[in-house]
This record gives structure tokens, C-alpha cells and sequence, in this order.
């Protein structure tokens, strides 16, 4: 155990949030997940050593993890993943540095979640969809249809950016419609850019533990009224990922 | 104060597939580049750590986003019904197999059509066995507790 080791932060929480014993953080043996308290405050770490190397598949899924346990429970903001200071003496200091505006992110939390609403268009309705629209397109993609793409490159990506204008205009009215319909059962959302070119809609909403059911069940009717054309998931409930940021600790 | 089961899955026979991030794309999507940054030109003892690279950012207008999209045209119709395109194998929990019929004419080059479905499947071949590895490491301890809760 020559290693030098440094704590791992995974979130800022109000101090009366414990840890279970059993909380597994990142590491590989996972560490330990404790609680630094100052004044009003907690910092949820767990120690690691600074030599390796951090962010394994199972380190994202350890820190999600607790996050999202946390956040059912307690308001926490996520604290960048590879966040890493000396000792329980700089997290007390950056605690103490940052108390206002940590406690004030904190109550604006309380009591709220994070879904994130990700759906992805079906190749074939959207494809299918499009072509039958667009005569245009239709003809260009019998042209190309079974030709190697040495020989048909031109009119193939000709065809490519007429769908793909296609489904940006899709995605736009899709994500709208959903904002839309989700807005009066979200405190507030964010879109998130899609994660594939066959993204239909992905926004994350923070929403109010009252308003939780009438969310969901929207967002089900949301997917069922498009449940040829788009395969909707719902995430969540997550910690509030996408409603922390950089801006929280300007200067 | 939850309400709601985190458990994967559906409910019988909605449109909407419930759960929390699973994957490890999900979960890169859901966590990494977020959340509050501590800057260590301001704050003391921030150290920094070798973080193994993950580049989730995808390009969704090039070149090649438009190569693809041809490329899905040709199997249009000589996707089978079910296990093919996209998601198959992944698990398309919306239920029924659907199938669009283009109108288009039904040649197509067969080796080609054989070899791309075949990359295909190698793909999500790939993205399972990611997401599998993950889940199998992945436990998921208890939640911490807060202690107002127990006095509520």
C-alpha cells in the first residue's frame, strides 16, 4: 500500500445523508463510500490511488450508481466523475469555500429528479417514411440500391444528406412536441445533442416528486402515439446530472 | 419519496421502456462531461488523475452519417422481420416486428446485401457483450440512507 491515494468525490449532499455501509464506489477493490461533513454540508468520497488509471466501465457505473441511490433519497449534485483532491482536509476547504452556493444548488434540488427521455427512430418506418414523402429521394435510392458504393459515392451521399435533413427536421419537431407535452409536469429541461443519427428525441426534464406520475404517464402516452416510428425508453429517476454545471462555481 | 421501480423492463405491452441507465452507453451518456467542476486553479488539492479516454461525442451530420443512411435504404427490404436493422439484438422491447414496405423494386445484390448484414451483427454482437460485461461488474449496492427520512 506504498501507493499515494486521493479522494474520489462523487457528489456534494446535505450532511444529514449516510452512507450505507455496503456502497460501493470506483476502484478496483471498490472503495469505500464515506461522508465529509462541514457545516451543513457532505461530500459523498471514497478513497483511490492516484496511479490508477480511472473510468473503466464499472468506476462510470459504481459512480452513477450511487448518485442515482442518492438522489432518491436526498437532493445531491453530481460533482464531475475523476474529481479527485488530496485528503478529507481539501474537501473540507472547498466545502467550506463553496458553502453558499453548494447549499443554495442543494435546496433548488430537494425533492426533485432527473429523467432523461431518449427515443430512437426505427430504420425502417423512418426510412420508409421518408422515401415514400419524398419522391426525390425514393428515385435516388433506387439508382443506388445494390450498387458498390466506389461506384455510386456521389448519388449515395447525395441521398444520405436528403435523409439526413429528413430526420433533422423530424427530430426537431419530436423533440418539441415532447418539451412541449412534458412542460407542465417538468420544473425544467434541457436537450441533450443525439447520441446517433437515428435519434428522434432526447431531453432531460428535472421533475417534482408531485408531479412524478402525471409525467410519466404522459411521457407513455408521448411514446405510444409514436410506438411505430420511434422506440422511446425513459431513464431515471437519475440525479440531477444535466441541471448542475460548470456556472455553479464561477468566481 | 420515489414512487417509481427502477427495474429494466416494460410494462405489458406499452410503447415505453422503463429503467434506469443500463449499458455502459447509457450510463457514458447519462454521467460523463457532467455535473460541477472543481477547478484547480482555484481550489486547493485537486489532483489530477490518469482518466481512460472515452469519447462519447458523436457526429451526426458527415459524410459518413450520409453513407450510412444510403446504406440503410439498401436493406430496406431484405431486412428480415425480426432480429434485424439497428436494434435486434440489443433488444427491441417495443414488441411487435414491423415492417415498412418502401415500394421500392426488390433487386438487390445479394452478396452485398449478405456481407453488410453480417458487419451488422458483428456490431451489436460487440455492443451486447460491452453491455453484458458491465452489468455482470456493475452491482448495485444499497442506497445510502438519510437520516431524516428514519425520523419522518
Amino acid at each position: 500500500m506504498a501507493e499515494e491515494t486521493g479522494l474520489f468525490i462523487y457528489g456534494i449532499v446535505p450532511s444529514d445523508v449516510e452512507p450505507t455501509p455496503d456502497a460501493e464506489g470506483v476502484g478496483s477493490p471498490a472503495g469505500e463510500v464515506v461522508a465529509i461533513r462541514y457545516d451543513d454540508l457532505a461530500a459523498l468520497v471514497s478513497e483511490v490511488g492516484l496511479e490508477e488509471p480511472m473510468g473503466r466501465p464499472a468506476d462510470l457505473t459504481a459512480y452513477e450508481t450511487l448518485l442515482d441511490g442518492t438522489a432518491a433519497v436526498a437532493p445531491v449534485l453530481p460533482v464531475r466523475f475523476g474529481t479527485v483532491v488530496t485528503g478529507p482536509d481539501a474537501v473540507e476547504d472547498l466545502l467550506a469555500a463553496h458553502r453558499d452556493e453548494f447549499a443554495a444548488a442543494l435546496a433548488e434540488l430537494e425533492d426533485r429528479l432527473q429523467y432523461t427521455v431518449h427515443g430512437r427512430f426505427d430504420e425502417r418506418a423512418m426510412l420508409g417514411g421518408f422515401l415514400a414523402e419524398n419522391p426525390d429521394a425514393a428515385a435516388l435510392a433506387q439508382q443506388v440500391r445494390g450498387r458498390p458504393e466506389a461506384e455510386s459515392r456521389e448519388q449515395r451521399i447525395r441521398l444520405g444528406e436528403m435523409i439526413s435533413q429528413g430526420v433533422e427536421l423530424r427530430r426537431e419537431a419530436e423533440n418539441a412536441a415532447l418539451i412541449d407535452a412534458l412542460t407542465p409536469y417538468a420544473v425544467a429541461h434541457v436537450a441533450r445533442p443525439p447520441s446517433s443519427e437515428l435519434d428522434a428525441v432526447n431531453v432531460a426534464f428535472l421533475v417534482a416528486g408531485d408531479a412524478e406520475e402525471d409525467f410519466i404517464r404522459t411521457v407513455e402516452d408521448f411514446a405510444e402515439q409514436r410506438r411505430e416510428l420511434i422506440r422511446m425508453r425513459l431513464l431515471g429517476p437519475l440525479a440531477a446530472y444535466d441541471f448542475v454545471g460548470a456556472h455553479q462555481l464561477a468566481e | 419519496m420515489s414512487i417509481v421501480t427502477t427495474s429494466a423492463g416494460q410494462a405489458e405491452g406499452g410503447a415505453l421502456e422503463r429503467g434506469g441507465a443500463s449499458g455502459l452507453a447509457d450510463v457514458v451518456e447519462t454521467v460523463l462531461d457532467k455535473g460541477v467542476v472543481i477547478d484547480a486553479q482555484v481550489t486547493v488539492g485537486v489532483v489530477g488523475i490518469p482518466l481512460v479516454e472515452i469519447n462519447a461525442r458523436v457526429v451526426v451530420a458527415s459524410i459518413e452519417t450520409y453513407l450510412k443512411f444510403a446504406e440503410m435504404t439498401d436493406r430496406l427490404d431484405i431486412t428480415p422481420k425480426e432480429g434485424g436493422g439497428l436494434s435486434g439484438l440489443v433488444g427491441d422491447v417495443t414488441g411487435a416486428a414491423r415492417q415498412v414496405t418502401s415500394g421500392l423494386g426488390q433487386t438487390v445484390g445479394e452478396a452485398g446485401g449478405a456481407v453488410r448484414e453480417l458487419g451488422g451483427t458483428a456490431g451489436e454482437l460487440g455492443r451486447t457483450a460491452a453491455g453484458t460485461v458491465n452489468e455482470a461488474t456493475g452491482r448495485r449496492p444499497e442506497r445510502p440512507r438519510r437520516r431524516r427520512d428514519e425520523g419522518r
